[in-house]
């Protein structure tokens, strides 16, 4: 069973995600915010975060920086979910050391692929 | 006795013998026919006649010989006599020959081109020889970019009194002026003390020839022109009469054309550079759009052709208010320095409207009062010429040219060159504003272009987190088995994320209303207070670690205001000072009455807003986009709907912030029902 972080500011998409995956395998666990997520990251050691990127108190891209900072956090691969599907954009994502990227909106069958891409086993 | 001619000699034995021989035959007929006739008989009484025969004819030849030889002595005398005057003749022919040798040899040397002071050289050096030792010999030409008489050379005792002078027109003793230069007639004053009223006044007007006996200026004319005047200087009176004045009067015939040829050449050079200055500056001013670059190098190659030792540029709306813009110095040290600087001649000029030539500053009643003179004093100005540059008939500019060194008497050549090239300048500064101002408006229709890019790229990102919502979860209840609980929660949910995107979708299009002035107001009698209370209380839900603090004045009252309207002003405000603030960040609302207008200050203590985003916040597309926005959410609407409905209702937002400290908004609303008329027009 893998462990997955969700960062997302939205409600919406947070119960959106918990509910597409309730019935999967993959133990869930879901943040508001940067900060919140990187100290359920810290406490789960997740196998994947999947990250909004513009949300309060600090965003995706400053969460990412602080895990990468991290000797014990920097390997753990993270998939930004953004509404915007410009290059530039998708780009920045990778500088910040993406492993992968999810637009929204996004299919629950894409959801469910991208988080079983990064799962063990 | 003088030789006589061969001929002549041969002549006198000729007619001897003639005379010789006639004797001769006479005596031999007469024997003859005394013997025929019987008469010459060996008798001693015919003896006497035959010897008184002899004697007659003796005496005959003897008066003949006679006369012959006084007729020879006539004739040689008047043959000598002849001789002589001939060679007399020949003498003066010689030296005739000598001094036309000179001129001739003055006219070859004068056959190649050659500078105006090498001719000067060779005509004082012909001349001085056909004048006594000791004489004063100048030429001075008339040279047409100076516009003034000019020394080219000089030789004698008084030559370095006279050596690289130049004197206009006027400068000349008037007697000279008049005389040589206007009716080109030679004066010669063979004794200077003999005229003493004259000389005084000659010597006055020209102290260099004061010293002079006599004294000659002869002009010289070419082609009907005249080109200069040559100056003599007799030490003593009478060195210099009407006919000593002779030789150099035809020399200078030989010489004025040469130094008309050297002139126009010197002037078509001095025209060609000048004409050469303005090309090579329109090219530049051409060649570039840059006002300033425009600027440096006309400015600069104007006052190098001058040859001045300084070049101003102000510029102003008006003449009143001039600011150095750029500063040319000979020797590259800044002097005047940029910025606002008091140039009294430069205003004179603009007010004026016309270039403005001052010679000498010092002596210049113009520039004398006290007020300008201590204006001026720390300018080191002595010349100047000052031209305005007016562009689309208003003044724009100044262009100064200035001597610190030395007087400077204008000419036409140097107004006319400055004023070609102010007419440059004109052009190309006033091509530059235009093609700055179309760059400045290009520049805003980016800005425009690139915000509305932005704006479209945040409103997707906006309207995309809703669609999120609603695609995931109704794609859920297609494909998943669901309770029909889960049914009605999920269509729920998808139906609040549908009045979201409607409500975005609804703040566009009263934006664009408002912007286009189709929005409509529904006026009555607000009571701010209670707007702003309830605004807060509807907002402290939705943000429980922000506390918000109300300090009401309770006589602001009521206000006629659309109260929907006013409640989105508020609202908006303090969703925004919640937003931009940290956690834990107190806003505060007060309410006060400024006469009859009621003012809302709404306090945060978030992340405030730099200075150069004050305004922009308020337009549309204008959120401030930094690291510290990233994430905040929002279509950026807020602000310049609140500016729209404030408006709308005649009253002023505007925010005043620190940057890490927090910003204040100010909302101003007047409490009568004033209305202002394209919003009554538009409620209409």
């Amino acid at each position: 069973m893998s462990k997955v972080v969700f960062c997302e500011d939205d409600p919406m998409i947070r119960k959106l995600v918990q509910t597409a995956l309730r019935s999967t395998t993959h133990d869930v666990h879901i943040a508001e915010d940067g900060k919140q997520g990187l100290a359920l990251i810290e406490q789960v050691r997740p196998d994947v975060v999947f990250s909004d990127v513009a949300m309060p108190e600090m965003d995706g891209f400053e969460m990412a920086d602080a895990m990468r900072a991290r000797s014990d956090l920097a390997h753990i691969p993270i998939v930004f979910m953004t509404a915007s599907v410009q290059r530039e954009q998708i780009d920045e994502c990778f500088r910040h050391g993406a492993s992968g990227h999810l637009a929204k909106p996004f299919t629950m069958a894409e959801l469910r692929a991208r988080v079983a891409q990064f799962s063990k086993n | 006795m003088r030789k006589l001619p061969r001929s002549l000699r041969l002549y006198v034995a000729a007619s001897t013998l003639y005379a010789a021989l006639i004797f001769i035959a006479v005596q031999f007929i007469y024997t003859i026919e005394l013997a025929q006739s019987g008469i010459f008989i060996a008798r001693r009484d015919n003896g006497d006649l035959l010897s008184s025969i002899q004697l007659v004819s003796f005496i005959v030849w003897l008066g003949i010989s006679l006369i012959a030889a006084v007729v020879m002595f006539r004739l040689a005398t008047a043959l000598a006599g002849a001789q002589s005057a001939e060679a007399e003749a020949k003498t003066s022919e010689e030296q005739k020959d000598q001094e036309l040798g000179a001129i001739f040899g003055l006219s070859s040397a004068l056959a190649g081109p050659l500078s105006l002071e090498q001719i000067g050289a060779f005509f004082v050096a012909a001349v001085r020889a056909a004048l006594p030792p000791h004489t004063t010999i100048a030429l001075i030409v008339y040279d047409d970019v100076l516009e003034a008489f000019r020394t080219v050379a000089a030789d004698g005792p008084h030559a370095d009194e006279l050596k690289d002078r130049s004197y206009s027109a006027v400068a000349l003793p008037s007697i000279v002026r008049i005389r040589v230069i206007d009716h080109r007639q030679s004066l010669v004053i063979p004794d200077t003390s003999a005229e003493k009223a004259m000389w005084t006044k000659v010597s006055e007007e020209m102290p260099a020839v004061a010293g002079a006996g006599s004294f000659a200026a002869l002009p010289l004319v070419s082609r009907e022109r005249l080109v200069g005047a040559l100056l003599l200087l007799g030490e003593r009176a009478g060195d210099l009469t009407p006919d000593k004045a002779q030789m150099p009067v035809i020399m200078g015939q030989y010489v004025a054309g040469s130094i008309h040829s050297a002139l126009a050449v010197n002037e078509a050079e001095a025209r060609a550079e000048r004409e050469t200055l303005v090309n090579r500056i329109a090219q530049r001013a051409r060649g570039t759009l840059d006002p300033d670059e425009i600027l440096r190098a006309t400015v600069d190659e104007l006052a190098k052709v001058l040859g001045v030792t300084r070049a101003v540029v102000a510029t102003g709306d008006s003449e009143a208010k001039l600011e150095v813009i750029y500063e040319w110095t000979a020797d590259g040290e800044p002097s005047v320095g940029l910025g606002p600087r008091d140039l009294p001649v430069s205003r004179l000029a603009a007010r004026l409207g016309r270039t403005l030539f001052v010679t000498d500053i010092r002596v210049d009643r113009r520039f004398s009062d006290p007020k300008t003179a201590a204006a001026l004093a720390p300018l080191g100005v002595i010349a100047i010429a000052a031209t305005p540059i007016r562009i689309g008939g208003r003044f724009a500019a100044s262009l100064a040219l200035v001597h610190t060194d030395r007087p400077r008497e204008w000419t036409a050549d140097d107004a006319r060159l400055i004023d070609s090239v102010a007419q440059e300048l004109r052009g190309a500064i006033a091509a530059a504003e235009a093609f700055e101002q179309q760059r400045q408006a290009v520049a805003e229709l980016e800005r425009l272009s690139r915000a509305k890019s932005d704006f479209v790229s945040i409103v997707s990102h906006e309207f995309r987190t809703p669609l999120t919502g609603i695609q995931g979860f109704s794609e859920m209840m297609q494909s998943e088995d669901l309770t029909i609980d889960e049914m009605r929660e999920y269509a729920g949910d998808i139906n609040k994320d549908a009045h979201r995107l409607n409500r975005m979708i609804t703040e566009m299009l009263d934006l664009d209303k408002m912007e286009s002035g189709h929005m409509e107001i529904h006026r009555e009698a607000v009571d701010l207070n209670v707007i702003v209370t309830e605004a807060a209380e509807s907002m402290r839900p939705n943000a429980p670690r922000h506390p918000v603090s109300l300090r009401l004045d309770p006589l602001v009252g009521e206000v006629s205001a659309d109260r929907d309207k006013l409640t989105q002003v508020m609202a908006n405000l303090l969703s925004n000072a919640v937003k931009y603030s940290p956690e834990g960040g107190e806003v505060v609302v007060s309410t006060r009455l400024e006469g009859n207008t009621a003012h809302v200050v709404v306090r945060d203590h978030g992340m405030g807003i730099p200075k150069a985003a004050l305004e922009t916040i308020f337009e549309r597309y204008g959120r401030v986009e930094s690291l510290a926005t990233r994430h905040i959410r929002g279509t950026g609407l807020g602000l310049p709907i609140v500016r729209q409905i404030v408006q709308l209702h005649g009253g002023a937002v505007w925010v005043e912030s620190t940057v890490g400290e927090g910003s204040v908004f100010h909302v101003t609303l007047p409490r009568g029902a004033t209305v202002r008329p394209e919003v009554a027009e538009a409620a209409s």
